[in-house]
């Protein structure tokens, strides 16, 4: 069954969303630094567990967060971010990625508005990256 | 690089070719299927006239830069502020991730450098831009 749009009127603040768990696989990273072309000896190509992930696989778990059970309707503009890099996050961890609705209104513009903060942790429950995500929404 | 960082150095550049197979592989990595980023008779009809890369790919080129410069600091305290798309990255642009050192602070003990970050088109039109802070290490 098709996942219904996720639409500003369920975007009250406050509204939480369920927990995404977000394994960072050598495949996932694998694949990340070959899309973007991240060659950083860091990452050791992410070809075993324990090696440094990309911190820019953020914005991919982030937006998972708020879309497990919805589609992002058509339109929607990034308005600002903010990523916080607390801890590494290592090939093999398992993410547990909390979103939650800090601020949701019309503007003066009448665009919807809405602001959220994410937070991802690993399997310590340790805090590794925080999220903070402005998106105009589209309806 | 942190050992000697100080206002007015230019980080080192990164240059990325977009493509469409790049767009379509960044949507499986992502899960982001928008027809905006991965279907170009639909994108051809929007007010975008043809696709666009997913905004969060710059990001990731935006956190390449970091690394390559800072390193593990980066990922101890590193701060990606005030992104903006300002202007839609496509298919065949070749972009350059560029950066500029223009504060340098201290804080609790740590000795942070703050960056202007912006992605760059090949006619010079800004696509992305935001501001990197990263912690460094003072023993260098």
């Amino acid at each position: 069954m098709d996942k219904p749009e996720l639409v500003f009127s369920d975007l009250g603040v406050g509204k939480k969303f369920r927990a995404l768990t977000y394994p960072v696989t050598r495949d996932l990273v694998r694949t990340f630094i070959d899309v973007v072309g991240d060659d950083n000896p860091l990452y050791e190509k992410g070809l075993r567990d324990g090696a440094i992930a990309p911190p820019g696989l953020a914005a991919i778990y982030a937006r998972l967060s708020y879309l497990q059970d919805h589609v992002m309707p058509a339109g929607g503009v990034l308005a600002k971010q903010e990523f916080e890099f607390v801890a590494p996050i290592l090939v093999g961890d398992t993410l547990a990625v909390n979103a939650e609705v800090v601020e949701s209104y019309v503007d003066e513009k009448a665009r919807k508005r809405v602001t959220q903060l994410i937070h991802a942790r690993n399997q310590k429950h340790e805090v590794v990256t925080t999220i903070r995500l402005s998106v105009i929404w589209p309806k | 690089m942190p050992a000697h960082v100080k206002v007015g150095d230019t980080l080192p550049s990164l240059e990325k070719v977009i493509s469409q197979e790049r767009i379509n592989r960044w949507a499986e990595l992502s899960g982001d299927f928008n027809l905006l980023h991965v279907d170009p008779a639909y994108a051809a009809k929007t007010p975008f006239k043809g696709t666009i890369a997913h905004g969060p790919m710059s990001l990731a080129f935006l956190n390449e830069l970091m690394m390559l410069c800072f390193g593990m600091d980066w990922l101890s305290g590193g701060i990606l502020a005030d992104v903006r798309f300002v202007s839609p990255v496509r298919p065949g642009d070749r972009i350059t991730v560029k950066g500029v050192v223009t504060a340098i602070s201290n804080r609790q003990d740590r000795r942070y450098a703050e960056c202007e970050l912006f992605v760059e088109k090949q006619d010079g039109t800004k696509a992305v831009v935001g501001r990197g802070i990263s912690p460094m290490r003072t023993s260098g």
